[in-house]
């Protein structure tokens, strides 16, 4: 397998810095026009994302909110936003970085009390707001989330920045069992060589475990990737190079439950939150092994009753457009008929070897990935 | 006042020994016993009622004369005694007369007037004469001075408890530094324990008579209250009675003692508003008591058997074929144009046809001839009566009665009224008819007639019954004849008549009420409301409430009620005064006040005061501390005070929706500088200047100047939801010229540019003028609330 360098929109852009300062300008702007300050950022639900026939990833449509200082409501979080601003171009300009929740505590420090952060969401979406509107990733902002711990194990060599210098890791050979970590931002890693034939995204730590114990990795030259339950965006987007530049195929293995459904929408169309960057999270070709309602049905897995909030969820998930494929919709529709769902770790009713022997190999065969 | 019982048949003896001791009681003895009645029933509020009384004397006095009343009143503790001194301005007292006011109860000019006055029976003053001399056994020492006099009368004088007769004990002459007035000392037992209520008494006068300026001086302490306008309360003139307010013992009193003739005359002479239209009405709704109504029957058609025409014919004899046919002709067609005939009609009819052939023909028509021809034609008319009955009650029965029940009714009804007859009936003979006929149906027919059908039934054969062409009687007539005079009551009563005129009446006026409150609380907000005159019993009534929120008002507990009468104010029983009552039923929390379970006095610091100004207000008792629950007074009452308090909410709404404001531009006021200030730092950029967007934030009116060369523009920019009606002026210390649309005035060496521009929302004006560059204009903007102006020059 070939090793591909690219990094182009990946890569940090030096203008970051310079898109902040540029979004404070035209605040300033605003002010001296004596305008009302205001910004507009596309509405993050469900009912404002589309599909993206060119990059095939789900994006924002044109509807937006707009944050103004009209009432005193905006003109707080516009405050903030300007407090932000200030506080990310600084760190910039010093090249140091932070974390989101650093950001929520640094907020106390500020000198007016309006400008302090409530709760954690309020920070974090305060910073989506601002790569929205400056373009711009958090990771070009040095703004990193709380270590997710995400993992990958299997045949490929890369070649890591880190801030001590250096490191060239193979993530079967100089890892112990619990794989290599994916560090937050990973457009710091080069992948240097490989031997995998595909990537298999793992929902639960459980199910990892027993992949790794029973060297699934090794037989099959699968990668590994743990997703710790929701993927963070570091790990969507190392799993989006390793499509993009290994041209490996990338499956997804879930619970069988609405909730896990949308992990693999996450992986595979983008999240609500971050449609911006679906381009650049997303991978549209990552398939969907399972657990499908159709292998309860056909492997007679022990289930769990659905919940009403399960309920819920499906019935939203109909709705969602990003779930509005033929695939879907029967299995949704099917999974609201049996009222059941259940765990990957289900399969272990037929034992502890199931999923590795049989499962597995028969689900990838039928996608046509082995 | 003999009150001799009548014996008793047999027991002569014992009343004639009970006789003995029965004796007459003077007015005054009656008191004497009798003195919480007229508020003396304690010594704490003997003083207050003994100030009242003689306060209320000295401003009625002084209206009537048309002075500004400048009163002074004095509490001196005397040993074991108070002195209570009231001294006025007023025009004074004759001689002849200050004996007879002070020392003789029911002695007073105003009893018999219909006239809003403080005073009405002439009790008060000298019932206050009464206490102190029966408390102190002082007499009332009293000085007055009239305009003409040189020098004051002094008396001392005390009531003769038997004979209800002033006894003179100290008359001389004097001198005295008023020029005109009066001043009366009494001593009496009492004591301040109802200090407050004294105060509150004279502030609360003060409150509604901002014509007067009162002073009191207690022992340890002095109040005065001055004058808040120069303007009398208006004249009040004496008005007649109202035919609505009449009683019957007065009404025949009034009918025996008038030089008129007729009803009408003497309706139109004797009361107020009512001209010979209402007269008439009146008459008529006698008139249908008195002699009551002629029921009419529908005119028989050619095809009916009842062939009038051939019935009066046959009834005529012996005068000529030809004048015979001719007469029941002319009688048949004269009646014929009615749709429903009544007796009186047909007698019309025949006489007028009787007198024609008689002028045609030379035949003489004598009343034998034409009481059958009546007889004849009437039959006629009767024969048809039953089918006639039916289309009546059919008419004003419900579809679901059956059929059959309503022709038996229509029959029983029908056969109530002999062919004979004149059916002359009164409305209740009618019902009596309709009732009886009504029973038999239901006992023999087993259907129901309730009261509403037997009702409707009456007013369908009322409304079908004429009345009759009877001259009314004459008024000497009605005064000898109690039913006569009850059904003229009646008639009175049930016309609609309009409201007596209110010059008897002297509101205090809207204005005047808010400058009574405005002086005497210090507050945010006052609004004040004066209904149009209504009537209660004949008498005229004016409701003014007024309303004081905010300020200094007591924020604690209740607000506080004022209830005033005829501009007195009443400071005992709250409780039982009708005012009180409205007051607590109004919701107030409608209002934005706060109300406790929903009624019941209002709490906050509020002021509510309300005025009952008649020429006689219903009090619940003789001292008159509480107007009675009269529902037409507690409704204008109602209205007056939510009038006063829509305003009080609108008040206090905006006052809200200000709060609101404000805060949020406190709040911007931190948050956009800050921001600002950020900007320029990140932005490394000169300080901003946010007035402007500050402005349009609060959807302020902006008004900015640009100045070019000579030229200055003011441009106002409204950014507010509606419209502004603005006055902007411009004070320019050089000549301006071109001035646009402006009134320019020059003062002193300062030209005023005035405008009145009207900006729409979301619009911009522009003001232009022409000035010197040198010159330093200075702007001001009326028409608009602070805190939704920003002016940025």
């Amino acid at each position: 397998m070939s090793t591909d360098d690219t990094t182009d929109a990946s890569t940090e852009t030096p203008d970051a810095r310079d898109q902040l300062l540029d979004l404070a300008a035209q605040f300033y702007d605003q002010f001296a026009d004596g305008d009302v300050p205001h910004m507009a950022v596309p509405t993050r639900t469900k009912s404002n994302i589309e599909y993206d026939p060119d990059s095939k990833v789900w994006v924002y449509g044109d509807r937006t909110s707009t944050r103004s200082a009209k009432s005193v409501r905006g003109a707080q979080k516009l405050l903030k936003a300007t407090y932000t601003i200030e506080f990310l171009a600084r760190q910039l300009e010093e090249d140091r970085s932070s974390t989101l929740r650093e950001l929520y505590y640094l907020s106390e420090s500020w000198d007016l009390d309006e400008a302090q952060f409530s709760s954690q969401d309020e920070s974090n979406q305060l910073v989506e707001d601002l790569e929205i509107v400056s373009g711009a990733t958090r990771e070009d902002f040095h703004m990193r989330p709380e270590e997710s711990g995400a993992t990958i194990m299997g045949p490929l060599l890369l070649r890591e920045q880190t801030r001590r210098g250096e490191r060239e890791i193979h993530c079967q050979e100089d890892v112990g069992e619990g794989g290599y970590q994916i560090p937050n931002n990973p457009d710091t890693i080069e992948f240097l060589d490989n031997d995998a034939d595909f990537v298999l995204a793992v929902e639960t730590g459980g199910m990892r475990d027993r992949l790794v114990e029973n060297g699934f990795d090794e037989e099959y030259n699968a990668l590994v990737v743990h997703l710790k339950g929701q993927p963070a965006r570091a790990t969507r987007r190392l799993t989006k190079r390793l499509h993009d530049e290994l041209d490996l195929p990338v499956t997804v293995f879930t619970d069988g439950d609405p909730w896990s459904y949308r992990i693999y929408g996450s992986v595979a169309y983008g999240s609500i939150k971050s449609a911006h960057l679906s381009e650049y999270l997303a991978t549209p070709e990552a398939d969907f092994i399972g657990i499908r309602p159709e292998d309860i049905v056909e492997y007679d897995l022990p289930t769990d009753p659905l919940s009403d909030s399960d309920v819920n969820a499906l019935e939203s998930e109909l709705d969602d457009p990003r779930f509005q494929t033929d695939f879907w919709e029967e299995q949704i529709e099917l999974q609201l008929d049996i009222e059941k769902k259940s765990e990957q770790q289900s399969l272990a009713a037929r034992g502890l070897d199931f999923v590795t022997d049989t499962y597995l190999p028969e689900r990838l065969d039928k996608m046509g990935v082995l | 006042m003999p009150s001799y019982q009548s014996q008793l048949g047999g027991e002569g003896e014992i009343a004639e020994e009970l006789a003995a001791s029965q004796r007459s009681i003077s007015i005054a003895e009656f008191f004497e016993k009798n003195k919480h009645m007229l508020g003396f029933d304690s010594g704490a509020r003997a003083l207050v009622t003994a100030v009242k009384e003689g306060v209320d004397n000295s401003l009625d006095a002084c209206e009537e004369a048309g002075i500004l009343p400048d009163i002074y009143v004095e509490i001196q503790e005397e040993r074991d005694y108070y002195r209570v001194i009231i001294e006025d301005n007023g025009p004074g007292i004759t001689k002849e007369q200050i004996p007879k006011i002070f020392g003789k109860l029911l002695y007073g000019s105003r009893f018999h007037k219909r006239e809003q006055n403080r005073g009405q029976q002439g009790i008060g003053i000298s019932a206050a004469v009464l206490y102190s001399q029966l408390t102190s056994g002082k007499p009332a020492r009293i000085t007055s001075r009239t305009q003409a006099n040189d020098e004051a009368e002094y008396f001392e004088v005390i009531v003769d408890t038997d004979e209800n007769e002033p006894e003179i004990s100290v008359e001389e002459t004097t001198t005295w530094e008023r020029p005109h007035g009066t001043r009366i000392e009494l001593e009496m037992e009492a004591n301040m324990r109802a200090r407050q209520q004294l105060q509150d008494y004279v502030k609360h006068t003060a409150v509604v008579n901002p014509h007067a300026r009162i002073e009191l001086r207690e022992p340890s302490a002095e109040f005065k209250f001055e004058r808040a306008t120069d303007q009398l309360p208006a004249e009040t003139e004496e008005i007649r009675p109202h035919p609505h307010g009449v009683e019957l013992g007065t009404l025949i009193k009034m009918a025996e003692a008038t030089d008129s003739y007729s009803i009408s005359g003497f309706l139109q002479e004797e009361f107020t508003r009512v001209g010979s239209k209402t007269a008439d009405g009146i008459i008529d709704q006698f008139m249908d008591r008195h002699a009551g109504r002629e029921l009419t029957w529908r005119f028989p058609e050619a095809h009916e058997d009842a062939d009038l025409e051939a019935a009066v014919e046959d009834a005529v004899a012996n005068k000529g074929a030809e004048a015979t046919a001719e007469f029941a002709e002319r009688v048949a067609e004269a009646l014929a144009e009615h749709d429903r005939v009544a007796r009186h009609q047909v007698v019309a009819a025949v006489g007028e046809a009787a007198d024609g052939i008689q002028a045609d023909y030379g035949t003489t028509f004598g009343s034998t001839v034409r009481e059958k021809a009546v007889a004849a034609a009437w039959g006629a008319i009767t024969a048809t009566r039953e089918p006639d009955s039916y289309t009546l009650v059919d008419a004003a029965t419900t579809t679901r009665k059956d059929d059959a029940v309503i022709q038996a009714l229509a029959e029983r009804l029908a056969a109530k009224f002999e062919p004979g007859d004149r059916h002359r009936v009164t409305r209740e003979q009618l019902r009596e008819y309709v009732d009886r006929a009504a029973d038999m149906t239901e006992e023999r027919d087993d259907a129901t007639f309730g009261d509403t059908a037997r009702e409707n039934v009456v007013s369908e054969l009322w409304d079908a019954a004429l009345r009759v062409p009877d001259d009314p009687p004459r008024i000497h007539d009605v005064a000898e004849d109690r039913d006569m005079a009850s059904n003229l009551l009646t008639a009175m009563r049930e016309t609609d008549i309009i409201s007596p005129p209110t010059g008897c009446l002297a509101p205090i006026t809207a204005e005047l009420v808010e400058a009574g409150l405005r002086k005497e609380y210090d507050a945010d907000f006052y609004a004040a409301s004066t209904r149009d005159a209504a009537v209660h019993g004949g008498d005229p009534f004016i409701v003014e409430a007024g309303i004081a929120y905010g300020g200094d008002v007591d924020a604690d507990g209740k607000a506080e009620v004022l209830r005033f009468a005829n501009r007195v104010p009443l400071v005992y029983q709250r409780g039982a005064c009708a005012t009180t009552d409205v007051v607590k039923g109004i919701n107030w929390r409608n209002y934005g006040l706060d109300q406790p379970g929903g009624s019941g006095i209002p709490n906050g610091p509020a002021v509510v005061m309300v005025h009952v100004a008649s020429t006689n207000v219903p009090f619940t008792s003789e001292s008159k501390d509480a107007v009675a629950n009269i529902p037409e007074i507690e409704k204008e009452i109602e209205l007056a005070i939510r009038e006063a308090a829509r305003e009080l909410k609108s008040f206090l709404n905006k006052r809200r929706s200000m709060q609101q404001r404000r805060e949020k531009q406190d709040k911007l006021a931190t948050i956009l500088p800050e921001m600002a200030q950020k900007l320029s730092a990140v932005a490394g950029r000169e300080p901003l200047e946010i007035d402007d967007t500050m402005a349009r934030i609060m959807n302020d009116v902006l008004v900015t100047r640009e100045r070019e060369d000579g030229t200055v523009r003011v441009v106002v920019e409204n950014n507010a939801d509606t419209n502004a009606d603005l006055e902007i002026t411009e004070i320019v210390d050089a000549e301006p010229a071109d001035a646009d649309g402006a009134n320019v005035v020059e003062m002193d060496g300062e030209w005023f540019l005035k405008w009145s521009p009207t900006v729409g929302s979301d619009e911009e004006a522009t003001l232009e003028y022409a000035v010197d560059g040198d010159a330093d204009p200075q702007l001001s903007v009326d028409g608009i609330e602070d805190e939704k102006l920003t002016i940025d020059t």
